[in-house]
């Protein structure tokens, strides 16, 4: 038999000055299974916690339910109370009495009505409810970070400094990532591998990160705490022990017009190859869809054909025999940190993207694109760091820069801002004029984003200081002319159409996240959204964290970042991930949704609508060993409780702890009392 | 109702499954082609498939007192038995239920199943209660089936003697099926008044009015649960109302209980339900079921572009999402 | 009951699902910033309006209440990611339903209230009480109940529950 305790605060004026709380209490006190009621000024206060206590102690309570403020305000002051009193803290719930009540009426008795409707409510849930006890999750220290640019370093780097193992995944043969083929950097004008290598050195040194290079995540159980993650190593063909980076592979090679991707294309590379110089790990990687001999073994010709490589390598650590690998890490966090790409506006384009045909990118030899910018400029790019245009060597005279290629462009690109362009763009402009003092940089605007600590004064240096002449307006088309490029625009501000002869055009095209990603967020079970940018799990409060518990994000990832912000997240990140592994085990509230297995059909509708991925097919077996029947089974590491698995089972067969149908059932019946 | 929903439909051509999920060429163990000589016709197939071991018991139609009745043929010798005709409206999709244990005892079933059944066969795959390999699908071709099949002899169909749920069906060839008999189909007859003309018209009575017609039919419901146990998609081992802790539905045959019963039974089948008329033909007090399932049928076409179709794969609409759903109805 | 001071006047009663984190913290803004609104409503906290059962409703309609309102977070703006998107088509069927069988969509509301909204709260809650003011007491739900209406009247006959016989 229930035995509740009824408290009515009067919250000093707030609610006694509407609600009759003396009333309220008088009314509860003969409700059925009620056993205590009283009001009292403060019930938060001290005396009023201690009025609790000592009624849940004398009157024997099972249950207690608060008539004050919202739940939201002092539910855990009063479930803590009613804990000390060595009452179960699930059985202490609040009746709202002042924000949903006497703060919004002003009718003394409509109020004292509705306040004692409202307590009765949530006597009749907590006649129902059930003791709960926190649910203990372990915690595996050691974190996955996929993504090893500049963001996955940092958070590996961070995660490792505070003591915990870090598996640091990066699916191209080197990390560094975009940052690896920038020249400078805004708005300090570094070197950017200047400041980015001793960082991958240092990655790789680190006795608590375990690197991962040329390896991609294929598969990921279990939830926060306790993930086990299946990561593929795609072969190599070099084995990593032996090889030792002498480099004399990659000279004996006869293919050496593979287009580099670390040059963005500008530059060749031979099939075995390092991306860059200062690669990390400095071990080459056989490109087997460029390579002569693997090009001959997919056509099934016998013969061995080529191996050059092999007899160049006096440590014999070519092994065209390798196979991928799958490896399988516990992790108990992961941080997703895979980065952009460019939107590569000239070639066919997926999702029903259009492009910009009109640019001529890919027809024009002399059109590029930011990245390949940064390599002209970059001292270990394909020019050496002299700024010749690609199509003949020439030194451009007059470079036009485009803004926004594809971003803020709902109707061909994207709706958004790819926020880092205005500052690179103004970069180039400074680049480009510091290597050749008499020519003319041209940028086309839509305005000038600029916002950061030294970022305005950045982009007026490239004005004020090196001349730079923005023009604001769009780009409508870019055509060949002989020699030169005509750009086509439009003024804005002058209100005029100009045509400019360029000897060479850089568009600053979208920042969309890496391929793959969609895929990849499918086996993390995290959100994305519409252009695949992995969702924060709250865009101002949580801005790090994704839906899925255990789960943070990092850079460009989430959306278009800048180095700065790409670091500031990827520290955040470590510091929740230091902060989860910093406790011996998780406390999670009760509130998780179970399954009845003895109703439970199996038709795993609740597994279709589970947000978190927190439910899973469960094969009941008898004494054989012989599967019976499948059900649903869900992990109470993972459930969030939403409740929305409770609402579509037809047969009723989850209860949502702390909400179950009993209690809702007991509230709306509750309300059929009404006078 | 409520604009800009055009709520006023007829079923549309030939599409089943989300449209898009265009189904491509004939499944893999299609019918004719590649099927043995002796599969020509119903004997043959329950023939070949009993001899050969596909199965161990052919479930399908056989004469009966009244018109003819579910069949279950264990024995090549007795597949002479088996008839498929207009008056052939039982569902035996129904029969694969895992419920239906007593069905399952008989061992591995090979049922003959029309266009509707098919898709109440793909509703119980694609809700795992049955694995596509467990069963043998005997599709027969079907022009449309009586409204009162309790007849001696086959009767064609007229305007006024076909079914109108069979009105502008889309599935008179099923897909999913290993064999495929009989020969194609044309169309059946348009009723007098098709379904969706009568829940055009209980729409455009008053609310007041509406109200008054579903009590009066519902006041005859004597919960005997007959429409449930004849579905073949309602797969609950514990039906929510036999559920007494807390007891949402009221179990007596009650006017309050006989609304929340009716009118859960009918969402719980919303966007799973195939239209094969069951409910409506097993329930002893005639009430028109079909005009609920119609009704939210055309809500999810209308709202989530779902039809109820065969094929498996295409996911059901409730349990599912799009962020543009319309939400008129929301302030 | 309510605050207007019309003694004579039909005061609906009207229970609200709302969900734990945008509508709840939204109507205690409401509170915290004193909007006075009508005082019919009694709320029934769900931690989400992916919770929600359509039979909540229909209980409610069965205990007595005039109108019921369900209100959650924004879309793409769930606590719990999703669940308001499958609320959504729940209560979307479930309207269409209750409507074909007689029971006045004016009686529901469906409403995306955020834990900024306060203001949108006060609203949704005193359009909801006037239009189900100006429907009048669902006293055909509670014919079929064997509640005493109104007028204290019981119907426990089919004529009684069809209003052919005046009461």
């Amino acid at each position: 038999m229930a035995r509740i305790g009824v408290f009515v605060c009067h919250c000093g004026e707030n609610i006694g000055r509407t609600v009759d709380c003396a009333a309220v209490a008088e009314t509860l006190a003969g409700h059925p299974g009620v056993a205590h009621a009283e009001d009292y000024k403060y019930m938060c206060s001290d005396p009023g916690q201690a009025l609790i206590k000592r009624a849940i102690i004398d009157k024997r309570l099972t249950g207690v339910v608060v008539a004050a403020c919202s739940p939201h305000m002092h539910e855990k002051t009063f479930r803590r109370a009613a804990s000390q009193a060595g009452l179960n803290p699930f059985m202490c719930e609040m009746a709202n009495i002042r924000e949903h009540c006497s703060w919004i009426h002003e009718d003394r008795d409509a109020a004292t009505a509705k306040a004692i409707d409202t307590a009765r409510t949530i006597v009749e849930k907590v006649k129902h409810n059930e003791p709960l006890q926190t649910i203990h999750i372990p915690v595996t220290k050691r974190a996955l970070v996929i993504g090893g640019g500049i963001a996955g370093i940092q958070a590996a780097l961070d995660i490792a400094d505070g003591g915990h193992e870090v598996v640091l995944v990066e699916k191209d043969p080197s990390i560094g990532g975009h940052m690896a083929q920038l020249s400078e950097t805004f708005p300090t004008l570094d070197c950017s591998q200047c400041i980015l290598t001793p960082r991958m050195v240092e990655a790789y040194q680190h006795p608590n990160i375990k690197l991962m290079t040329w390896s991609e995540v294929e598969a990921v159980d279990g939830y926060i705490g306790n993930f086990t993650v299946t990561v593929r190593k795609k072969a190599r063909s070099v084995d990593a022990d032996v090889c030792n980076g002498c480099g004399d592979c990659l000279a004996a090679c006869p293919n050496r017009r593979t287009p580099s991707e670390f040059d963005a294309g500008l530059g060749t590379r031979s099939a075995i190859y390092v991306p860059f110089p200062q690669a990390v790990p400095n071990t080459p990687v056989i490109d087997r869809a460029n390579c002569g001999r693997f090009k001959a073994i997919a056509k099934g010709i016998k013969k061995e054909v080529c191996g050059k490589c092999a007899e160049a390598c006096l440590k014999g650590a070519i092994d065209f025999t390798q196979q991928d690998e799958l490896v399988t890490e516990e992790v108990g966090a992961i941080v997703v940190a895979t980065g952009y790409q460019l939107y590569s506006i000239g070639r066919a384009q997926p999702e029903g993207l259009t492009g910009y045909g009109e640019y001529g990118y890919g027809e024009i030899p002399d059109v590029i694109d930011g990245l390949q910018f940064e390599r002209l400029a970059s001292a270990s790019g394909p020019t050496a760091g002299e700024l010749r245009r690609p199509s003949d060597g020439k030194v451009p005279q007059t470079v036009v820069f485009v803004h926004c290629v594809g971003s803020r462009d709902p109707e061909k690109g994207m709706a958004y801002c790819s926020k880092i362009c205005c500052m690179y763009n103004a970069k180039h402009a400074m680049l480009y004029r510091h290597k050749v003092h008499d020519g003319r940089a041209v940028l086309f605007y839509m305005d000038v984003r600029a916002a950061g600590k030294g970022y305005d004064e950045f982009t007026r240096r490239a004005v004020e200081e090196d001349g730079a002449e923005y023009l604001r307006g769009r780009v409508s088309r870019l055509y060949r002319d002989g020699d030169v490029i005509k750009v086509v625009g439009y003024d804005t501000l002058a209100h005029e159409p100009v045509e400019i002869d360029a000897d060479m055009v850089v568009l600053a095209t979208a920042i969309r996240p890496q391929p793959g990603i969609k895929q990849l967020a499918q086996t993390l079970s995290v959100s994305y959204d519409e252009h695949g940018f992995i969702n924060e799990a709250h865009p101002k409060l949580r801005p790090v964290e994704t839906n899925t518990a255990g789960v943070y994000v990092a850079g460009a990832c989430q959306a278009p970042r800048d180095i700065p912000d790409s670091v500031a997240m990827a520290s955040a990140a470590a510091a929740k991930v230091l902060g989860l592994f910093s406790v011996a085990e998780l406390e999670r509230e009760p509130a998780v949704a179970a399954v009845n297995e003895t109703t439970c059909v199996g038709c795993l509708t609740c597994q279709r609508v589970c947000p978190y991925g927190a439910v899973e097919a469960k094969e009941i077996r008898d004494r054989d060993g012989n599967v019976v029947r499948t059900v649903a089974s869900i992990n109470p590491g993972v459930c969030q409780g939403c409740g929305t698995c409770q609402a579509v089972c037809m047969s009723k067969s989850i209860e949502l702890a702390t909400f179950t149908d009993a209690e809702m059932y007991s509230e709306i019946e509750a309300l059929a009392f009404w006078p | 109702m409520t604009e800009p929903h055009d709520l006023t439909t007829e079923a549309p051509e030939a599409t089943t499954g989300a449209p898009g999920a265009a189904r491509e060429a004939a499944p893999d163990r299609y019918p004719e082609t590649g099927a043995p000589d002796e599969t020509g016709d119903l004997h043959g197939v329950a023939r070949h498939v009993l001899a050969k071991g596909e199965a161990d018991v052919v479930i399908g139609w056989e004469e009966g007192r009244r018109g003819v009745r579910p069949a279950f043929v264990t024995t090549p010798d007795d597949v002479e038995r088996l008839v498929f005709d207009t008056r052939c409206v039982h569902n035996l999709a129904t029969y694969l239920n895992p419920r239906r244990r007593q069905v399952a005892a008989l061992g591995r079933p090979a049922v003959v199943i029309k266009g509707c059944d098919a898709k109440a066969v793909a509703g119980l795959l694609r809700e795992a209660q049955l694995s596509r390999d467990q069963v043998v699908l005997i599709g027969v071709r079907c022009g449309g089936v009586l409204e009162v099949a309790e007849l001696d002899e086959p009767a064609d169909l007229t305007p006024e003697t076909v079914s109108p749920r069979c009105y502008r069906c889309d599935n008179r060839e099923p897909h999913l099926v290993d064999y495929l008999v009989g020969d194609p189909q044309a169309e059946p007859p348009r009723p007098p008044k098709t379904v969706d003309e009568r829940v055009a018209e209980l729409e455009d009575a008053p609310v007041a009015e509406r109200w008054h017609f579903w009590v009066e039919e519902f006041s005859r419901c004597v919960r005997c649960y007959a429409c449930r146990e004849v579905c073949p998609l309602c797969i609950c081992e514990r039906c929510v109302a036999d559920k007494s802790v807390p007891q949402w539905i009221d179990a007596a045959s009650h006017p309050r209980g006989n609304l929340s019963w009716n009118l859960t039974r009918a969402l719980h089948l919303a966007g799973r339900c195939v239209e094969c008329g069951e409910c409506e033909r097993a329930c002893p007090s005639g009430l028109p079921l079909m005009l609920l399932n119609r009704k939210l049928a055309q809500a999810v076409r209308q709202r989530f572009d779902y039809v109820a179709g065969d094929d498996p794969e295409v996911p059901a609409p409730v349990g599912d999402y799009r962020l543009d759903d319309a939400e008129e109805f929301i302030r | 009951m309510s605050g207007d001071g019309h003694a004579d006047e039909f005061e609906p009663r009207i229970t609200a699902f709302v969900c734990n984190w945008c509508t709840y913290t939204g109507a205690d803004l409401a509170g915290t910033s004193r909007l006075h609104m009508a005082s019919n409503v009694r709320i029934i906290r769900v931690p989400c309006t992916g919770r929600i059962d359509p039979l909540f409703i229909v209980k409610a309609f069965e205990r007595g209440a005039d109108g019921v309102i369900v209100s959650g977070c924004h879309p793409a703006d769930c606590h719990y990611t999703a669940g308001n998107y499958h609320a959504r088509r729940r209560f979307a069927l479930f309207r269409e339903l209750a409507a074909f069988v007689g029971i006045d969509p004016g009686r529901m509301t469906f409403s995306w209230v955020s834990a900024s909204e306060g203001a949108k709260w006060r609203d949704v809650v005193n359009d909801t009480v006037a239009r189900v003011r100006a429907l009048g007491p669902f006293d055909e739900y509670r014919r079929l109940v064997d509640l005493p209406d109104a007028s204290g009247e019981s119907y426990a006959t089919i004529e009684g529950l069809l209003g052919r016989t005046a009461p």
